[in-house]
């Protein structure tokens, strides 16, 4: 009776903090790789995680944004593949080999992206999977137009591409999520989005500028993109026009896992991170414990379905369990 | 007259010419005839026989758009089509390349759309907690996997006897078979939905689920059907474009969900639900294709039509909004 009480607490903890059910994933996760392969926890293995997701994880941050207001963004590698094909190209021209201005003008074109997209869904009241559906067009297409279906090469990029070799992408990394954690957690603008995802109307009457908070989700969201675009071109030394294609469903994927939900409102900076880490960490250990990496898609897909299929059915004992409780 | 919902239910149809033209249909057949004309400008080969000849690959997408015009009705989506296109078309080569007769490499490519359409569905009536889009996004992860698996470390399959897949890439006269097929889809699709009962069942659903529910609408068995039947159509599409391409590999079929949902947003079906119908979405789709063939012809880039369908596609979703707050402001001035 005593240890079935116990039990059922310790259930209680983890079934109440997503994170924590998080986090015991990711630890049986990584036991379980590192008894089948000991290399797997090599710092050098950890590093090449980090540096080969670090373009997933920090699109991750922008997408847990737009997720929170209740909308979604499938334009964004798009609009890292138009902003990084930019800054390829005025490398391939030699027009430019400032690794930072060339890291500004990226942005800012994500940046530009990202505004139009949220003065789009805004003003124009357009369901945001259309409106970046749009321009998940767009920018691809133009980021093939401008580029001529050519690609900028390792050559091209030749010192730009040193950058993505050395620390940058962990430091870029670690400074993107501390920003976004205490802006997401303590800051006016982070309760602002929390609240417009909870309730656009009632954060609306209480005075939000609604509006202006979702232009400067996307805008955000864009931005983040064209830094990832930036770091995309230096971490893989190379620009092509179809680069990431496909990848933001990784991304939405990442925050799903981690518990953001899609009709907006709940989810964290943490769950994000480890969400995102645990995509990463299965794509990595699959190789290493003889599972082809074929089969790694399949295996992804069923995870995202898995967790999101055992979140709808503890909820639904939660529930279950609360209104047993209530007639008693 | 007007509910508390704005909408008014009036007993004589209004039939003008000017009401026709002024409908968001109307206006698409416009530019459906504007565009041809701008074609045989800008391209010298453009003629009838020459656009039916090149016609056959961008077809087989409009299988797909009629179930997805319901789903999206429904207030659903499903973005695995593209996946399932793939996995069918995958499924129907193996089967082919086995020497079994070629009407059973047909009936593969249907029934592993249909079955994936199945498993989609059975998915969202048993969880309907969760929206459509993650469930798809997850399965269409799994179906393209289980092709990539299918196709192992080569990435891709080519028919052994393209016979039978000739076949159905035959023509009549300088007509495609396919494009007889599309028609009398569209003409079945079309009428389910404007005029049985299940087509109001759709409609009922996708403006107010609940009160649909309440109704005595089976809102759950009505989803059911419309998703195996996006996949029946799925593996339909797979079928032929397995005619046009003779094979199939790992990228076959990829963003087709977005075309399609791009042909019938731009018909005019709205994503939210319950509305537009697909008269206007299957104008759309041939605006998209005739659009593709004619800037195929004169070698512009061709990236150049994704650029171009983007910014139709978010031109036709702006329009409807605009109006209705220019429409607003008329009436608020209108009120003082």
């Amino acid at each position: 009776m005593n240890s079935k009480a116990q039990k059922k607490s310790i259930w209680k903890t983890i079934g109440k903090s997503r994170e924590a059910s998080l986090v015991l994933v990711l630890i049986v996760l990584c036991v379980v790789v590192t008894i089948m392969n000991p290399t797997f926890m090599s710092i050098k293995n950890i590093g090449e995680i980090f540096r080969n997701n670090s373009l997933t994880m920090i699109m991750a941050l922008g997408m847990l944004c737009v997720l929170l207001t209740g909308g979604i963004d499938i334009s964004i590698t798009s609009t890292l593949a138009f902003a990084g094909m930019t800054i390829g190209l005025l490398q391939k021209y030699d027009i430019l080999h400032n690794t930072f201005l060339l890291f500004v003008i990226a942005m800012a074109i994500g940046i530009g992206c990202g505004v139009l997209n949220g003065v789009i869904i805004s003003r124009g009241k357009v369901t945001p999977i259309i409106c970046t559906m749009g321009f998940m067009y767009i920018w691809r297409g133009l980021a093939y137009v401008i580029s001529n279906s050519s690609w900028a090469s390792g050559a091209d990029v030749a010192g730009y591409s040193d950058f993505g070799q050395s620390a940058g992408p962990y430091v870029i990394l670690v400074v993107v999520y501390v920003v976004f954690f205490i802006m997401m957690k303590w800051t006016k603008f982070g309760r602002k989005i929390y609240a417009v995802g909870s309730n656009a109307e009632a954060a609306r009457i209480s005075g939000i500028n609604v509006n202006n908070t979702l232009t400067a989700v996307y805008g955000i969201m864009g931005l983040l993109a064209g830094l990832a675009g930036a770091l995309s071109v230096s971490v893989y030394a190379s620009a092509q026009p179809n680069m990431q294609y496909g990848k933001e469903m990784d991304v939405i994927a990442a925050c799903v896992i981690g518990g953001v939900s899609m009709s907006g409102g709940r989810g964290s900076v943490v769950g994000t991170f480890i969400g995102a880490l645990i995509m990463a960490i299965i794509a990595k250990a699959l190789p290493l414990i003889g599972i082809d990496s074929i089969a790694q898609n399949t295996i992804k897909g069923v995870i995202i379905l898995v967790v999101v299929i055992l979140n709808v059915i503890t909820q639904r004992m939660m529930d279950k369990q609360n209104l047993e409780r209530r007639a008693m | 007259m007007a509910g508390k919902s704005g909408r008014t239910i009036q007993s004589v149809k209004k039939n003008s010419l000017r009401s026709t033209l002024l409908s968001w249909e109307g206006a698409l057949a416009i530019l459906f005839i504007a565009l041809n004309i701008f074609n045989s400008i800008i391209s010298p080969s453009y003629t009838v026989t020459n656009v039916l000849r090149e016609m056959p690959k961008y077809l087989c997408e409009i299988f797909m758009l009629f179930p997805m015009a319901y789903i999206l009705i429904l207030g659903d989506i499903d973005i695995s089509v593209g996946s399932i296109v793939c996995l069918s078309a995958t499924m129907g080569c193996f089967v082919c390349n086995t020497g079994l007769p070629v009407g059973l490499s047909f009936l593969t490519c249907l029934a592993v759309g249909t079955l994936c359409g199945l498993i989609n569905g059975i998915i969202l009536t048993t969880f309907t907690e969760l929206p459509a889009m993650i469930v798809t996004l997850g399965t269409q992860i799994i179906f393209r996997g289980i092709a990539e698996i299918t196709l192992g470390s080569g990435g891709s399959v080519s028919l052994k006897n393209t016979a039978g897949y000739n076949a159905i890439a035959g023509k009549v006269g300088i007509v495609p078979i396919v494009f007889f097929l599309v028609i009398i889809a569209a003409v079945i699709f079309t009428v389910i939905l404007a005029k049985t009962s299940f087509g109001r069942k759709l409609y009922a659903i996708g403006s107010n689920r609940t009160a649909a529910h309440y109704a005595g609408i089976n809102v759950q068995k009505c989803r059911l059907i419309v998703y195996t039947i996006m996949g029946l159509m799925a593996g339909l599409c797979g079928m032929f474009l397995t005619s046009a391409l003779f094979g199939a590999n790992t990228t076959t079929g990829q963003n087709f969900e977005m075309d399609v949902i791009a042909m019938a947003v731009f018909g005019g079906i709205a994503t939210t639900g319950g509305k537009g119908n697909l008269v206007g979405g299957i104008i759309s789709a041939f605006i998209i294709v005739l659009l593709r063939i004619a800037l195929g012809q004169i070698n512009l880039n061709s990236q150049l039509i994704l650029v171009i369908i983007g910014a139709l596609l978010i031109i036709a979703v702006l329009i409807p909004g605009i109006s209705s707050s220019i429409k607003a402001k008329q009436k608020m001035r209108a009120v003082e």
